[in-house]
């Protein structure tokens, strides 16, 4: 029987959205080809997790290893690349989060198979399975085929797939590999995101500023604007990047998530692990000297002009308003 | 580099803290330096930048972005070597270049600096816009390929790609036309004049660049180049011969007092407003070019000219120069000297305030909307004004 | 101590050209467009630049590529680097596992105790490049680091994960690390320190030294077609000077109840 497998990461004592979105794909796939569809869970305590990965897979193969109580690629690869010699699946998902970009390319090397990464689509065509990928921040996307293979490893961009039922009840296989301790390479511990002054994910309104914001001075231009809307500056990655606002007004993939009633952004040019942050706002502004910019095509309303000469008529008008 | 290995390390001290710096030539306030107008403190002033860089230099203070942005935003404006009074005074904007140049070469700039050098070097303007766009602002009008006309007329970054001097390029390119002048631009050949980049410290970049254009103009013949930009007829008239530039270069404000002079250019259609002129600093106190544009205005019927307190040797600078119409390290309050300037215009009761110069033109327009002006001052750039006049507008 | 750090040339998508897809619908127009350095390789480069300053290790650039591609070792050589090689070859159209062997071919003939990648590229951005080298290498590897402190024979990294959560590793020496913006801030590099970079080390190779065949190097994953994504709905597009549009914004605004 041919199989499906999905590599689930947990995170925080629950199953990864991400994987639960894997898992979706993986039972589309498998309904088409005819094979089971099987979650892996590796780590400690993972009892929990296999029993929510159950509701979606055929099979759930669970392997306790101690001392993990959040996933570490390097002892998940042991893990991996065992059951999939074994196994044999024709097709390996792995979200593709921190977790699995530090796995799967050392995976697929290792176990010598075709890898392709932050796919938004993978399909089995007549002569194989095909994945798309993004690629110029976007701007176009990547169809690949593969060569021979007996497996291929796909790893899959969170909210692009759909979540499944959640309607299986899969068996459950202890997989258990005896292995020692990693001395070369030592987990030291996690820090989770220090507690903010501001809680950007509690505002109504974002005034949101990227790399158009050009210079820690012109911030002020947007904390006036933000004071003037009753909102908080939040930012994109590179503002922090460069050392302008601290990380906890990052918006975006390794930032926060934000659902305000209007985000502003303002010379943002829309790449995908900052959209992922904020795209369920009520309503996006777009401002960017770039007409081309990604961001126009997932905001509300858009103008194409300079931030520094835009934010403050604006803030002046808004002023205005209210007074 | 350490103080004994910088240029000027002889007499960077010999700055002994008098303040003349930071006033005009009238003496009448002490706001003359726009940096220290922006920031009223000592260190954002000439004197304070080099007493700065000699403890820079020699250790005693290390490197910071702050410092970076303390001499930064020197806009080179030269209202400092007009004031001080000592005779190293030619030399001192010089030794702030230096400095700069100091930090480029260790590559300690500010980020918005870091911008805007590569910018330049990869896209030919500090926008990063492509070059491929930089003759977009010709399409609808009637301005043609340079390909051996009289004058190159040499159009500059902010002419090119911002919005509101496109406006003015265009305006005086039909000026030119309609005063019969044969002239021609290179459209999306035309690259960075470097002049920014220089103040900037960034001396290698500049040589490039200069180098660049003085073989482009070379091998497309040009004798006579007609510039928009203050800055680039700086660029190209006082630095351009030591990389073997051959041409002449000339304001576009010099030309066109010569065509009215000559008759070529008949302005009789007039233009009624009250107009103040701002000098702008590289024509002004760069070049010692006070009297041309004003002697366009002045020929021109019911243009009333009236003067700011503070103008020719002593005008304020807007603050657009040394790359900040980009990084905008002097923006963002009352005290920026572009809101300074337009409230030194309005309070002169024109309602016009006439401009020769694209960065100055951005500066300006934008103070003016921040000081809520809009509705009794209007920007104009001298072509649009003599464009009215002719008919052309 | 010897570090290695691989950059990579790509096009300059900031000018505001649209990118097109050229005839072969595997590749872009690139006439028009200019390339720099990778945004990842830089900050990359500027952590071994700092590392070298502090420590002074010995630290090596390499790449993969054309001769066009001289000019990003040629940067880092004015940041420091004391010696750079290209391997010679056009890998542009092969897939990542080709690629991987060719460097980890290169960087086994060096020595080599901390290998710098960026964590991913500005116009591929698979993220997969340096995972791989390390584990053709068989040495520990770090992705996504945000930041590292190296001791006597080993590294502590902090590894970036979402929401601004962090994981932490001590790692033995000889390792592999995939560096995230945002680790530092990359200096700027004078044209005046590239044209004195020229006078430095710069060796080229070929493919076959490097003891590999066409067979080594045949692709897993092949690109089939490059195609534009479907455009969701665009956003309405406000025009005018700013006077006007902030003007029409507010009032979208107030009618929304925003304001």
């Amino acid at each position: 029987m041919r199989e499906i497998l999905v590599v689930a990461e947990h995170r925080k004592q629950k199953v990864a959205d991400i994987s639960v979105q894997m898992l979706g794909k993986g039972r589309q796939l498998a309904g088409q080809a005819g094979a089971d569809l099987v979650a892996v869970t590796i780590g400690t305590d993972v009892a929990g997790y296999a029993r929510e990965l159950s509701r979606y897979a055929d099979r759930v193969l669970t392997a306790e290893v101690s001392g993990m109580q959040e996933p570490l690629a390097e002892p998940s690869q042991r893990v991996l690349s065992s059951i999939i010699r074994d196994r044999k699946p024709f097709l390996v998902l792995i979200g593709h989060s921190s977790f699995g970009m530090d796995l799967a390319p050392a995976l697929a090397v290792e176990l010598e198979v075709p890898l392709v990464t932050d796919c938004v689509d993978v399909s089995l065509e007549e002569d194989g399975l095909r994945a798309v990928r993004p690629v110029y921040n976007g701007k176009m996307n990547a169809v690949y085929s593969f060569a021979l293979a007996q497996t291929v490893i796909v790893t899959g961009r969170v909210g692009e797939f759909p979540v499944g039922e959640g309607d299986r009840r899969g068996e459950f296989q202890e997989v258990s590999l005896p292995f020692g301790p990693l001395d070369y390479k030592r987990f030291e511990g996690y820090t989770e995101q220090e507690a903010a002054g501001v809680d950007i994910t509690e505002a109504n309104v974002l005034v949101s500023v990227g790399r158009g914001i050009k210079d820690r001075a012109s911030i002020e231009l947007a904390e006036r604007l933000a004071d003037a809307l009753g909102g908080v500056v939040a930012c994109s990655r590179p503002v922090v990047d460069y050392g302008w606002l601290p990380a906890d007004r990052q918006v975006g993939l390794s930032g926060k998530t934000v659902k305000p009633k209007l985000y502003l952004a303002l010379g943002i040019s829309g790449a995908f692990q900052h959209v992922v942050g904020m795209r369920g706002a009520n309503m996006i502004v777009a401002v960017n000297r770039d007409p081309g910019a990604p961001i126009f095509g997932i905001a509300d309303y858009g103008i194409v002009d300079d931030i520094l000469r835009v934010i403050p008529v604006l803030t002046e008008k808004v002023t205005g308003l209210r007074s | 580099m350490t103080l004994a290995d910088y240029k000027y390390a002889d007499m960077i001290h010999r700055c002994f803290r008098c303040g003349y710096c930071k006033f005009p030539v009238n003496w009448m306030d002490v706001n003359s330096c726009p940096a220290y107008a922006r920031f009223r403190m000592e260190t954002y002033s000439c004197g304070g930048r080099l007493w700065l860089t000699r403890a820079w230099l020699s250790d005693e203070i290390e490197w910071t972005e702050h410092l970076a942005q303390i001499l930064y935003t020197c806009t080179a404006c030269k209202n400092c070597e007009e004031k001080c009074p000592l005779s190293f005074n030619v030399d001192i904007l010089n030794m702030i270049v230096a400095a700069k140049a100091e930090m480029v070469e260790r590559g300690l700039v500010p980020s918005a600096v870091k911008e805007f050098l590569e910018n330049i070097e990869r896209h030919g303007n500090p926008y990063g816009t492509a070059r491929a766009r930089r003759g977009e602002w010709t399409e609808g009008s009637e301005i043609e390929q340079y390909q051996g006309q009289e004058f190159l007329y040499y159009v500059g970054c902010v002419g090119s790609y911002d919005t509101r001097a496109q406006e003015t390029a265009r305006t005086l390119g039909r000026v030119l036309t309609r005063s019969g002048v044969s002239f021609g631009v290179l459209g999306s050949e035309e690259n960075c004049d470097g002049n920014e980049v220089n103040t900037l410290g960034e001396e290698a970049l500049f040589e490039m660049l200069a180098e660049d254009n003085v073989r482009k103009f070379k091998e497309l013949g040009v004798t006579r180049v007609v510039a928009l930009s203050p800055h680039s007829y700086n660029a190209m008239k006082n630095e351009y011969p030591r990389f073997d530039g051959t041409f002449t270069s000339f304001h576009y404000t010099q030309l066109l007092r010569d065509l009215i002079i000559g008759e070529k250019l008949d302005v009789s259609g007039g233009f009624s407003a009250s107009v103040t002129y701002h000098d702008p600093c590289f024509l002004g106190r760069w070049n010692g070019e006070y009297e041309a544009p004003r002697r366009v205005l002045r020929s021109i019927p019911g243009v009333e000219l009236v003067e700011m307190e503070k103008n020719r040797a002593g005008a304020l600078c807007c603050g657009g120069g040394g790359g900040n119409f980009y990084t905008d390290f002097l923006g963002g309050s009352e005290s920026s000297p572009a809101r300074t300037r337009v409230r030194e215009a309005s309070a002169t009761g024109a309602s016009v305030l006439a401009v020769a110069c694209p960065n100055c033109m951005t500066m300006l327009e934008d103070a003016v909307k921040a000081e809520g002006l809009e509705d009794s001052l209007a920007v104009k750039d001298v072509a649009e004004i003599v464009a009215a006049a002719c008919g052309t507008a | 101590m010897d570090v290695v750090v691989c950059v990579k040339r790509v096009p300059d998508a900031s000018g505001m050209d649209a990118l097109v897809i050229d005839a072969s619908r595997k590749d872009i127009e690139r006439r028009t467009l200019v390339a720099k350095i990778n945004d990842w390789d830089e900050y990359a480069l500027e952590a071994a630049a700092q590392l070298k300053e502090k420590a002074g290790v010995s630290l090596t650039a390499v790449t993969v590529g054309p001769d066009e591609w001289d000019d990003v070792l040629r940067r880092a050589l004015a940041m420091g680097a004391d010696r750079a090689i290209r391997v010679d070859e056009d890998m542009l159209a092969a897939d990542c596992h080709a690629v991987s062997t060719v460097l980890a071919a290169l960087v086994r003939t060096l020595p080599h105790d901390l290998v710098l990648f960026g964590a991913q590229s500005e116009d591929f951005g698979s993220g997969q490049l340096g995972v791989m080298v390390a584990e053709m290498l068989g040495i520990p590897h770090a992705a996504l680091v945000v930041s590292l402190e190296v001791g006597e024979g080993s590294v502590r990294v902090d590894r970036e994960l979402e929401a601004g959560a962090l994981e932490s590793y001590a790692i033995e020496l000889p390792a592999l690390l995939t560096i995230q913006t945002g680790v530092n801030r990359p200096r700027y590099i004078s044209v005046g320190g590239i044209r004195r970079a020229m006078k430095k080390d710069l060796q080229i190779m070929s493919v076959s030294e490097l003891g590999l065949t066409a067979e080594m190097l045949a692709p897993q994953a092949v690109l089939e077609r490059l195609e534009t994504p479907p455009r969701g709905k665009e956003a309405e597009l406000i025009s005018g000077p700013p006077e006007e549009t902030a003007e029409r914004l507010v009032g979208i605004l107030r009618n929304a109840g925003i304001l």
